[in-house]
Protein backbone atom coordinates (compact mmCIF):
# COMPACT_ATOMS: atom_id res chain seq x y z
CA UNK A 1 0.00 0.00 0.00
CA UNK A 2 1.28 3.49 -0.78
CA UNK A 3 2.32 6.04 1.82
CA UNK A 4 -0.30 8.31 3.30
CA UNK A 5 -0.43 11.95 2.31
CA UNK A 6 0.06 14.75 4.78
CA UNK A 7 -3.67 15.50 4.59
CA UNK A 8 -4.56 11.89 5.36
CA UNK A 9 -2.28 11.89 8.41
CA UNK A 10 -3.82 15.20 9.46
CA UNK A 11 -7.30 13.64 9.28
CA UNK A 12 -6.15 10.74 11.42
CA UNK A 13 -4.64 13.11 13.96
CA UNK A 14 -8.01 14.89 14.10
CA UNK A 15 -9.66 11.51 14.78
CA UNK A 16 -7.29 10.78 17.67
CA UNK A 17 -8.09 14.17 19.16
CA UNK A 18 -11.83 13.86 18.51
CA UNK A 19 -11.95 10.54 20.41
CA UNK A 20 -10.94 12.57 23.47
CA UNK A 21 -13.34 15.41 22.82
CA UNK A 22 -10.59 17.70 21.50
CA UNK A 23 -10.56 19.67 18.28
CA UNK A 24 -7.90 19.72 15.61
CA UNK A 25 -6.61 23.28 15.23
CA UNK A 26 -6.66 24.99 11.84
CA UNK A 27 -3.02 26.06 12.13
CA UNK A 28 -0.18 23.55 11.93
CA UNK A 29 1.87 25.80 14.17
CA UNK A 30 -0.38 24.93 17.12
CA UNK A 31 1.55 23.73 20.16
CA UNK A 32 0.95 20.09 21.11
CA UNK A 33 1.13 20.71 24.84
CA UNK A 34 -1.54 23.38 24.66
CA UNK A 35 -3.58 21.11 22.45
CA UNK A 36 -3.33 18.22 24.92
CA UNK A 37 -1.76 15.92 22.34
CA UNK A 38 0.56 13.73 24.39
CA UNK A 39 2.98 10.83 23.91
CA UNK A 40 0.21 8.25 24.04
CA UNK A 41 -1.71 10.13 21.37
CA UNK A 42 1.35 10.31 19.15
CA UNK A 43 1.89 6.57 19.60
CA UNK A 44 -1.72 5.86 18.70
CA UNK A 45 -1.46 8.02 15.60
CA UNK A 46 1.69 6.18 14.51
CA UNK A 47 -0.07 2.83 14.86
CA UNK A 48 -3.06 4.14 12.92
CA UNK A 49 -0.66 5.04 10.11
CA UNK A 50 0.89 1.55 10.29
CA UNK A 51 -2.52 -0.12 10.17
CA UNK A 52 -3.61 1.99 7.22
CA UNK A 53 -0.47 1.43 5.17
CA UNK A 54 0.06 -2.14 6.32
CA UNK A 55 3.73 -1.37 6.93
CA UNK A 56 5.66 -1.06 10.13
CA UNK A 57 7.30 2.31 10.65
CA UNK A 58 10.98 2.25 11.43
CA UNK A 59 11.35 4.69 14.28
CA UNK A 60 15.08 4.26 14.47
CA UNK A 61 15.65 5.53 10.95
CA UNK A 62 15.46 9.31 11.22
CA UNK A 63 16.22 9.53 14.92
CA UNK A 64 13.73 10.96 17.31
CA UNK A 65 13.75 14.71 17.61
CA UNK A 66 11.88 17.49 19.28
CA UNK A 67 8.20 17.36 18.37
CA UNK A 68 6.38 20.42 19.58
CA UNK A 69 3.81 21.40 16.98
CA UNK A 70 1.21 19.80 14.73
CA UNK A 71 3.56 20.43 11.81
CA UNK A 72 6.34 18.51 13.62
CA UNK A 73 4.05 15.48 13.97
CA UNK A 74 3.05 15.56 10.30
CA UNK A 75 6.64 16.11 9.13
CA UNK A 76 7.92 13.28 11.27
CA UNK A 77 5.35 10.73 10.17
CA UNK A 78 5.81 11.71 6.53
CA UNK A 79 9.53 11.25 6.93
CA UNK A 80 9.12 7.89 8.67
CA UNK A 81 7.04 6.54 5.81
CA UNK A 82 9.76 7.49 3.36
CA UNK A 83 12.50 5.90 5.48
CA UNK B 1 -14.92 -57.15 25.23
CA UNK B 2 -12.78 -56.82 28.29
CA UNK B 3 -13.70 -57.67 31.82
CA UNK B 4 -13.17 -54.94 34.38
CA UNK B 5 -11.23 -56.16 37.38
CA UNK B 6 -12.70 -55.37 40.75
CA UNK B 7 -11.23 -52.26 42.29
CA UNK B 8 -11.55 -48.53 42.71
CA UNK B 9 -10.31 -47.34 39.30
CA UNK B 10 -13.15 -49.02 37.43
CA UNK B 11 -16.12 -48.67 39.78
CA UNK B 12 -17.80 -46.62 37.05
CA UNK B 13 -17.38 -49.37 34.41
CA UNK B 14 -21.14 -49.44 33.90
CA UNK B 15 -21.43 -45.68 33.47
CA UNK B 16 -22.64 -44.51 30.11
CA UNK B 17 -20.27 -42.70 27.77
CA UNK B 18 -21.40 -41.02 24.55
CA UNK B 19 -18.90 -40.71 21.72
CA UNK B 20 -19.92 -38.89 18.52
CA UNK B 21 -23.53 -39.46 19.50
CA UNK B 22 -23.09 -43.21 20.09
CA UNK B 23 -23.72 -44.47 23.62
CA UNK B 24 -21.77 -47.28 25.24
CA UNK B 25 -20.19 -47.93 28.65
CA UNK B 26 -16.59 -47.98 29.77
CA UNK B 27 -16.83 -51.72 30.36
CA UNK B 28 -18.00 -52.36 26.81
CA UNK B 29 -15.00 -50.68 25.20
CA UNK B 30 -12.47 -52.88 23.44
CA UNK B 31 -9.07 -52.70 25.00
CA UNK B 32 -6.02 -51.87 22.88
CA UNK B 33 -2.93 -53.94 22.29
CA UNK B 34 -0.42 -51.36 23.49
CA UNK B 35 3.27 -51.51 24.35
CA UNK B 36 3.74 -51.44 28.15
CA UNK B 37 4.85 -47.80 28.03
CA UNK B 38 3.01 -45.88 25.32
CA UNK B 39 2.12 -42.38 24.21
CA UNK B 40 -1.22 -42.80 22.51
CA UNK B 41 -1.78 -40.09 19.89
CA UNK B 42 -5.51 -40.09 19.39
CA UNK B 43 -7.77 -38.81 16.65
CA UNK B 44 -10.92 -38.68 18.76
CA UNK B 45 -12.44 -39.44 22.14
CA UNK B 46 -13.29 -43.04 21.19
CA UNK B 47 -9.59 -43.80 20.78
CA UNK B 48 -8.82 -41.81 23.92
CA UNK B 49 -11.46 -43.64 25.98
CA UNK B 50 -10.17 -47.01 24.78
CA UNK B 51 -6.64 -46.00 25.81
CA UNK B 52 -7.92 -44.98 29.25
CA UNK B 53 -9.88 -48.20 29.69
CA UNK B 54 -6.86 -50.23 28.60
CA UNK B 55 -4.75 -48.36 31.16
CA UNK B 56 -7.31 -48.78 33.93
CA UNK B 57 -7.62 -52.53 33.41
CA UNK B 58 -3.96 -53.50 33.10
CA UNK B 59 -0.55 -52.61 34.49
CA UNK B 60 1.01 -50.08 32.15
CA UNK B 61 2.35 -46.58 31.61
CA UNK B 62 0.32 -44.26 29.40
CA UNK B 63 0.24 -40.80 27.90
CA UNK B 64 -2.93 -39.80 26.03
CA UNK B 65 -2.94 -36.74 23.82
CA UNK B 66 -4.34 -35.42 20.57
CA UNK B 67 -2.25 -36.44 17.58
CA UNK B 68 -2.19 -32.80 16.48
CA UNK B 69 -0.30 -31.78 19.63
CA UNK B 70 2.71 -33.98 18.97
CA UNK B 71 5.24 -32.34 16.70
CA UNK B 72 8.13 -34.42 15.30
CA UNK B 73 10.45 -32.91 17.95
CA UNK B 74 8.08 -33.74 20.79
CA UNK B 75 7.53 -37.24 19.39
CA UNK B 76 11.29 -37.80 19.35
CA UNK B 77 11.54 -36.57 22.94
CA UNK B 78 8.81 -38.95 24.09
CA UNK B 79 10.48 -41.90 22.38
CA UNK B 80 13.81 -40.93 23.94
CA UNK B 81 12.10 -40.96 27.33
CA UNK B 82 11.01 -44.57 26.82
CA UNK B 83 7.50 -44.20 25.41
CA UNK B 84 6.47 -45.90 22.19
CA UNK B 85 4.32 -43.71 19.93
CA UNK B 86 1.02 -45.29 19.00
CA UNK B 87 -1.04 -43.54 16.32
CA UNK B 88 -3.31 -43.91 13.28
CA UNK B 89 -5.85 -46.64 14.00
CA UNK B 90 -3.76 -47.31 17.13
CA UNK B 91 -2.01 -50.28 15.58
CA UNK B 92 0.87 -48.17 14.22
CA UNK B 93 3.73 -48.26 16.71
CA UNK B 94 7.01 -46.34 16.62
CA UNK B 95 9.11 -47.99 19.32
CA UNK B 96 10.83 -46.07 22.07
CA UNK B 97 14.46 -45.21 21.46
CA UNK B 98 15.24 -45.71 25.16
CA UNK B 99 14.81 -49.21 26.51
CA UNK B 100 13.51 -49.26 30.05
CA UNK B 101 10.90 -50.98 32.19
CA UNK B 102 7.43 -49.48 32.19
CA UNK B 103 6.20 -47.85 35.40
CA UNK B 104 2.87 -49.58 36.07
CA UNK B 105 0.08 -47.11 36.80
CA UNK B 106 2.00 -44.08 35.61
CA UNK B 107 0.01 -41.55 33.56
CA UNK B 108 1.81 -38.70 31.83
CA UNK B 109 0.17 -35.39 31.03
CA UNK B 110 1.51 -32.69 28.75
CA UNK B 111 1.44 -29.15 30.08
CA UNK B 112 -0.27 -26.57 27.91
CA UNK B 113 3.11 -25.53 26.52
CA UNK B 114 2.16 -21.87 26.32
CA UNK B 115 5.75 -20.97 27.13
CA UNK B 116 7.51 -23.46 24.88
CA UNK B 117 7.52 -27.20 24.23
CA UNK B 118 5.06 -29.02 26.53
CA UNK B 119 6.55 -30.52 29.70
CA UNK B 120 5.59 -33.95 30.98
CA UNK B 121 3.90 -34.15 34.38
CA UNK B 122 3.64 -37.48 36.20
CA UNK B 123 0.31 -38.60 37.63
CA UNK B 124 -1.66 -41.77 38.37
CA UNK B 125 -5.36 -42.48 38.08
CA UNK B 126 -5.52 -41.87 41.82
CA UNK B 127 -3.84 -38.46 41.71
CA UNK B 128 -6.07 -37.44 38.80
CA UNK B 129 -9.22 -38.49 40.64
CA UNK B 130 -10.31 -35.42 42.54
CA UNK B 131 -14.01 -36.13 43.10
CA UNK B 132 -15.16 -39.08 45.16
CA UNK B 133 -17.76 -40.14 47.68
CA UNK B 134 -21.49 -39.98 47.08
CA UNK B 135 -22.35 -37.77 44.16
CA UNK B 136 -25.77 -37.05 42.67
CA UNK B 137 -26.22 -38.96 39.40
CA UNK B 138 -25.26 -36.71 36.50
CA UNK B 139 -24.48 -36.71 32.82
CA UNK B 140 -21.37 -34.61 32.23
CA UNK B 141 -20.33 -32.79 29.12
CA UNK B 142 -16.61 -33.18 28.38
CA UNK B 143 -15.51 -30.70 25.71
CA UNK B 144 -11.85 -30.59 26.75
CA UNK B 145 -8.86 -31.53 24.62
CA UNK B 146 -7.97 -35.22 24.73
CA UNK B 147 -5.60 -35.93 27.61
CA UNK B 148 -5.64 -32.44 29.14
CA UNK B 149 -5.84 -32.20 32.93
CA UNK B 150 -9.46 -30.98 32.84
CA UNK B 151 -10.31 -33.84 30.43
CA UNK B 152 -8.82 -36.33 32.89
CA UNK B 153 -10.85 -34.85 35.73
CA UNK B 154 -14.11 -35.56 33.90
CA UNK B 155 -12.83 -38.95 32.71
CA UNK B 156 -11.78 -40.12 36.18
CA UNK B 157 -15.11 -38.98 37.59
CA UNK B 158 -16.89 -41.13 35.01
CA UNK B 159 -14.51 -44.02 35.46
CA UNK B 160 -14.57 -44.18 39.25
CA UNK B 161 -17.92 -42.88 40.51
CA UNK B 162 -21.07 -44.85 39.68
CA UNK B 163 -23.84 -42.69 38.25
CA UNK B 164 -21.52 -40.25 36.47
CA UNK B 165 -22.08 -40.51 32.72
CA UNK B 166 -19.96 -38.57 30.23
CA UNK B 167 -20.84 -37.08 26.86
CA UNK B 168 -17.65 -36.35 24.95
CA UNK B 169 -17.47 -33.47 22.49
CA UNK B 170 -14.89 -33.45 19.71
CA UNK B 171 -13.16 -30.22 18.62
CA UNK B 172 -15.18 -30.29 15.37
CA UNK B 173 -18.42 -30.53 17.37
CA UNK B 174 -17.90 -27.35 19.39
CA UNK B 175 -20.31 -25.41 17.16
CA UNK B 176 -23.18 -27.81 17.71
CA UNK B 177 -22.61 -29.14 21.21
CA UNK B 178 -25.71 -27.61 22.92
CA UNK B 179 -28.11 -29.62 20.74
CA UNK B 180 -26.02 -32.78 21.11
CA UNK B 181 -25.95 -32.26 24.87
CA UNK B 182 -29.72 -31.84 24.97
CA UNK B 183 -30.22 -35.06 23.01
CA UNK B 184 -27.83 -36.95 25.31
CA UNK B 185 -29.46 -35.66 28.51
CA UNK B 186 -26.49 -33.65 29.79
CA UNK B 187 -27.15 -32.20 33.25
CA UNK B 188 -23.65 -30.97 34.13
CA UNK B 189 -21.16 -29.13 31.96
CA UNK B 190 -17.61 -27.96 32.48
CA UNK B 191 -15.73 -25.54 30.24
CA UNK B 192 -13.44 -22.54 30.11
CA UNK B 193 -14.91 -19.02 30.28
CA UNK B 194 -14.09 -18.72 26.56
CA UNK B 195 -16.01 -21.94 25.87
CA UNK B 196 -19.08 -20.56 27.66
CA UNK B 197 -18.77 -17.12 26.06
CA UNK B 198 -18.54 -18.66 22.62
CA UNK B 199 -21.56 -20.89 23.21
CA UNK B 200 -23.65 -18.02 24.55
CA UNK B 201 -22.61 -15.80 21.68
CA UNK B 202 -23.36 -18.41 19.03
CA UNK B 203 -26.62 -19.93 20.26
CA UNK B 204 -27.84 -18.68 23.64
CA UNK B 205 -31.30 -20.24 23.25
CA UNK B 206 -29.87 -23.72 22.69
CA UNK B 207 -27.61 -23.32 25.75
CA UNK B 208 -30.48 -22.00 27.91
CA UNK B 209 -32.61 -25.02 26.94
CA UNK B 210 -30.21 -27.42 28.69
CA UNK B 211 -31.49 -28.75 32.04
CA UNK B 212 -28.18 -28.07 33.77
CA UNK B 213 -27.83 -28.75 37.49
CA UNK B 214 -24.10 -28.05 37.57
CA UNK B 215 -22.15 -25.48 35.56
CA UNK B 216 -18.39 -25.44 36.01
CA UNK B 217 -15.76 -23.02 34.74
CA UNK B 218 -12.00 -23.43 34.79
CA UNK B 219 -8.80 -23.26 32.80
CA UNK B 220 -8.75 -19.46 32.52
CA UNK B 221 -9.33 -16.54 34.88
CA UNK B 222 -13.03 -16.47 35.72
CA UNK B 223 -14.59 -13.01 35.84
CA UNK B 224 -17.81 -11.92 37.50
CA UNK B 225 -19.52 -11.02 34.21
CA UNK B 226 -19.53 -14.60 32.89
CA UNK B 227 -20.55 -16.01 36.29
CA UNK B 228 -23.48 -13.57 36.45
CA UNK B 229 -24.57 -14.48 32.95
CA UNK B 230 -24.56 -18.21 33.71
CA UNK B 231 -26.33 -17.78 37.05
CA UNK B 232 -29.01 -15.73 35.30
CA UNK B 233 -29.37 -18.40 32.62
CA UNK B 234 -29.39 -21.34 35.03
CA UNK B 235 -30.92 -20.05 38.28
CA UNK B 236 -31.40 -23.56 39.69
CA UNK B 237 -27.91 -24.83 38.86
CA UNK B 238 -24.87 -24.75 41.07
CA UNK B 239 -22.37 -22.53 39.26
CA UNK B 240 -18.79 -23.30 40.28
CA UNK B 241 -15.35 -22.34 39.21
CA UNK B 242 -12.29 -24.48 39.66
CA UNK B 243 -8.59 -23.76 39.69
CA UNK B 244 -6.64 -26.75 38.46
CA UNK B 245 -3.59 -27.55 36.38
CA UNK B 246 -1.57 -30.63 35.53
CA UNK B 247 1.21 -29.40 37.79
CA UNK B 248 -0.73 -28.01 40.77
CA UNK B 249 -3.57 -30.52 40.60
CA UNK B 250 -7.14 -29.51 41.41
CA UNK B 251 -6.66 -26.93 44.10
CA UNK B 252 -9.56 -24.50 44.43
CA UNK B 253 -13.30 -25.03 43.99
CA UNK B 254 -15.67 -22.12 44.58
CA UNK B 255 -19.43 -22.52 44.59
CA UNK B 256 -20.79 -19.17 45.83
CA UNK B 257 -21.20 -17.62 42.38
CA UNK B 258 -18.52 -15.01 42.98
CA UNK B 259 -15.24 -14.46 41.16
CA UNK B 260 -12.15 -15.20 43.23
CA UNK B 261 -12.06 -17.07 46.53
CA UNK B 262 -12.41 -15.85 50.14
CA UNK B 263 -9.29 -14.24 51.56
CA UNK B 264 -9.80 -16.38 54.68
CA UNK B 265 -8.73 -19.44 52.65
CA UNK B 266 -5.19 -18.08 52.43
CA UNK B 267 -2.45 -19.64 54.56
CA UNK B 268 -4.87 -22.16 56.03
CA UNK B 269 -3.72 -25.69 56.85
CA UNK B 270 -6.42 -28.33 56.40
CA UNK B 271 -5.41 -32.02 56.16
CA UNK B 272 -5.86 -33.36 52.63
CA UNK B 273 -6.58 -29.89 51.21
CA UNK B 274 -4.21 -27.60 49.32
CA UNK B 275 -2.54 -24.72 51.10
CA UNK B 276 -2.95 -21.44 49.24
CA UNK B 277 -0.74 -18.41 49.67
CA UNK B 278 0.43 -15.29 47.86
CA UNK B 279 4.10 -14.49 47.35
CA UNK B 280 4.96 -11.24 45.54
CA UNK B 281 1.54 -11.09 43.93
CA UNK B 282 1.80 -14.69 42.68
CA UNK B 283 -0.46 -17.58 43.70
CA UNK B 284 1.49 -20.33 45.46
CA UNK B 285 -0.16 -23.73 45.98
CA UNK B 286 0.89 -26.74 48.03
CA UNK B 287 -1.52 -29.47 46.90
CA UNK B 288 -1.66 -33.17 47.79
CA UNK B 289 -2.98 -33.74 44.25
CA UNK B 290 0.02 -32.13 42.50
CA UNK B 291 2.01 -33.97 39.88
CA UNK B 292 4.93 -36.07 41.07
CA UNK B 293 8.22 -34.22 41.24
CA UNK B 294 6.46 -30.86 41.29
CA UNK B 295 7.63 -28.41 43.97
CA UNK B 296 5.55 -28.80 47.11
CA UNK B 297 5.00 -25.05 47.21
CA UNK B 298 4.38 -24.46 43.52
CA UNK B 299 4.72 -20.94 42.18
CA UNK B 300 1.87 -21.04 39.71
CA UNK B 301 2.84 -18.07 37.53
CA UNK B 302 -0.67 -16.73 38.06
CA UNK B 303 -1.13 -13.15 39.21
CA UNK B 304 -3.51 -12.55 42.10
CA UNK B 305 -4.87 -9.52 43.90
CA UNK B 306 -7.04 -9.16 46.99
CA UNK B 307 -10.12 -6.98 46.49
CA UNK B 308 -12.82 -6.59 49.14
CA UNK B 309 -11.96 -9.83 50.91
CA UNK B 310 -11.74 -11.91 47.70
CA UNK B 311 -8.57 -13.22 46.13
CA UNK B 312 -8.92 -12.67 42.38
CA UNK B 313 -6.79 -14.66 39.93
CA UNK B 314 -6.32 -12.18 37.14
CA UNK B 315 -4.00 -13.76 34.60
CA UNK B 316 -0.50 -14.98 33.87
CA UNK B 317 2.26 -12.93 35.44
CA UNK B 318 4.41 -13.26 32.34
CA UNK B 319 1.83 -11.83 29.97
CA UNK B 320 -0.45 -9.69 32.10
CA UNK B 321 1.69 -6.61 32.52
CA UNK B 322 1.87 -4.08 29.69
CA UNK B 323 4.48 -1.39 30.18
CA UNK B 324 3.09 1.85 28.75
CA UNK B 325 5.72 4.54 29.07
CA UNK B 326 6.72 3.25 32.52
CA UNK B 327 3.16 2.81 33.78
CA UNK B 328 2.00 -0.78 34.29
CA UNK B 329 -1.34 -1.67 32.72
CA UNK B 330 -2.91 -5.02 33.61
CA UNK B 331 -4.22 -6.81 30.51
CA UNK B 332 -6.66 -8.84 32.60
CA UNK B 333 -8.05 -5.75 34.31
CA UNK B 334 -8.60 -4.05 30.95
CA UNK B 335 -10.18 -7.24 29.57
CA UNK B 336 -12.57 -7.44 32.54
CA UNK B 337 -13.60 -3.79 32.07
CA UNK B 338 -14.33 -4.36 28.38
CA UNK B 339 -16.18 -7.60 29.09
CA UNK B 340 -18.36 -5.84 31.66
CA UNK B 341 -19.84 -3.69 28.86
CA UNK B 342 -23.32 -5.07 28.11
CA UNK B 343 -22.66 -5.38 24.37
CA UNK B 344 -19.28 -7.12 24.66
CA UNK B 345 -19.36 -10.91 24.39
CA UNK B 346 -15.60 -11.41 24.55
CA UNK B 347 -12.39 -9.38 24.66
CA UNK B 348 -8.68 -10.10 24.45
CA UNK B 349 -6.13 -7.48 25.48
CA UNK B 350 -2.49 -7.27 24.51
CA UNK B 351 0.34 -4.78 24.37
CA UNK B 352 1.54 -3.60 20.99
CA UNK B 353 4.95 -2.14 20.30
CA UNK B 354 4.67 1.61 19.79
CA UNK B 355 7.00 4.60 19.49
CA UNK B 356 7.89 6.81 22.45
CA UNK B 357 5.88 4.91 25.09
CA UNK B 358 7.20 1.44 24.19
CA UNK B 359 3.80 -0.27 24.14
CA UNK B 360 0.19 0.73 23.96
CA UNK B 361 -2.81 -1.30 25.02
CA UNK B 362 -4.83 -2.86 22.20
CA UNK B 363 -7.90 -5.06 22.26
CA UNK B 364 -9.78 -7.48 20.08
CA UNK B 365 -13.52 -7.49 20.69
CA UNK B 366 -16.58 -9.52 19.78
CA UNK B 367 -19.91 -7.78 20.41
CA UNK B 368 -23.47 -9.03 20.52
CA UNK B 369 -24.81 -5.82 18.98
CA UNK B 370 -23.28 -2.89 17.11
CA UNK B 371 -21.28 -0.62 19.37
CA UNK B 372 -18.91 2.12 18.29
CA UNK B 373 -15.22 2.41 18.91
CA UNK B 374 -15.88 5.73 20.66
CA UNK B 375 -18.46 4.27 23.02
CA UNK B 376 -16.18 1.45 24.14
CA UNK B 377 -13.27 3.86 24.55
CA UNK B 378 -15.45 6.12 26.70
CA UNK B 379 -16.54 3.08 28.77
CA UNK B 380 -12.89 2.17 29.33
CA UNK B 381 -11.84 5.77 30.09
CA UNK B 382 -14.42 6.00 32.86
CA UNK B 383 -13.03 2.90 34.55
CA UNK B 384 -9.30 2.77 33.83
CA UNK B 385 -6.27 5.02 34.11
CA UNK B 386 -5.49 6.80 30.86
CA UNK B 387 -2.47 4.67 29.99
CA UNK B 388 -4.57 1.47 30.29
CA UNK B 389 -7.35 2.57 27.93
CA UNK B 390 -7.05 0.53 24.71
CA UNK B 391 -5.92 2.79 21.91
CA UNK B 392 -6.62 0.37 19.10
CA UNK B 393 -9.77 -1.75 19.03
CA UNK B 394 -10.27 -4.49 16.49
CA UNK B 395 -13.72 -5.99 16.06
CA UNK B 396 -13.84 -9.71 15.21
CA UNK B 397 -16.77 -11.63 13.71
CA UNK B 398 -16.47 -14.63 16.04
CA UNK B 399 -14.82 -15.59 19.32
CA UNK B 400 -11.50 -17.30 18.51
CA UNK B 401 -11.00 -20.51 20.42
CA UNK B 402 -8.22 -23.06 20.45
CA UNK B 403 -8.45 -26.80 21.01
CA UNK B 404 -7.61 -26.06 24.65
CA UNK B 405 -10.89 -24.09 24.79
CA UNK B 406 -8.82 -21.08 25.77
CA UNK B 407 -8.58 -17.82 23.89
CA UNK B 408 -4.85 -17.14 24.22
CA UNK B 409 -4.52 -17.09 20.45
Amino acid sequence: MSALSRDQIRTMMAEVLAAQGKEMPAEDTANLEELGFRSLDFSELALRVEDETGEELNFDAPGLRQIQTVADVLDFLEQLQAA
Amino acid sequence: MSQAPAGEPTRGAGNRIVLRGVATTWGELDTLDLPPAAAVLVEDNLQAARAVWTHATSDRETLVTSRTRVTPDLGADLRAEGLALVSGDLSQVEPATLERDAQPGRIWLLTSGSTGRPKRVAHTLDSLTTVGGDQPARTWLCPYAHGAYAWWQVVTLGLTVPGQDVVFIEPDELDTWPRMALDAGVTAASGTPTFWRQALYRDPEAVAALPLEQVTLGGEPVDQAILDRLIELFPKARVSWIYASSEAGASIAVHDGKAGFPEAWLDRDTPGRPRLSIVDGELVIASPKRGEGIDEHLRTGDRVEVVDGRVLITGRLASDEINVGGSKASASQVRDVLQSHPAVAWASVKGRKAPIVGNIVTAEIVTTEPVSDDELSAWARERLPEYAVPRRLRFLDAIPIKETLKSDV
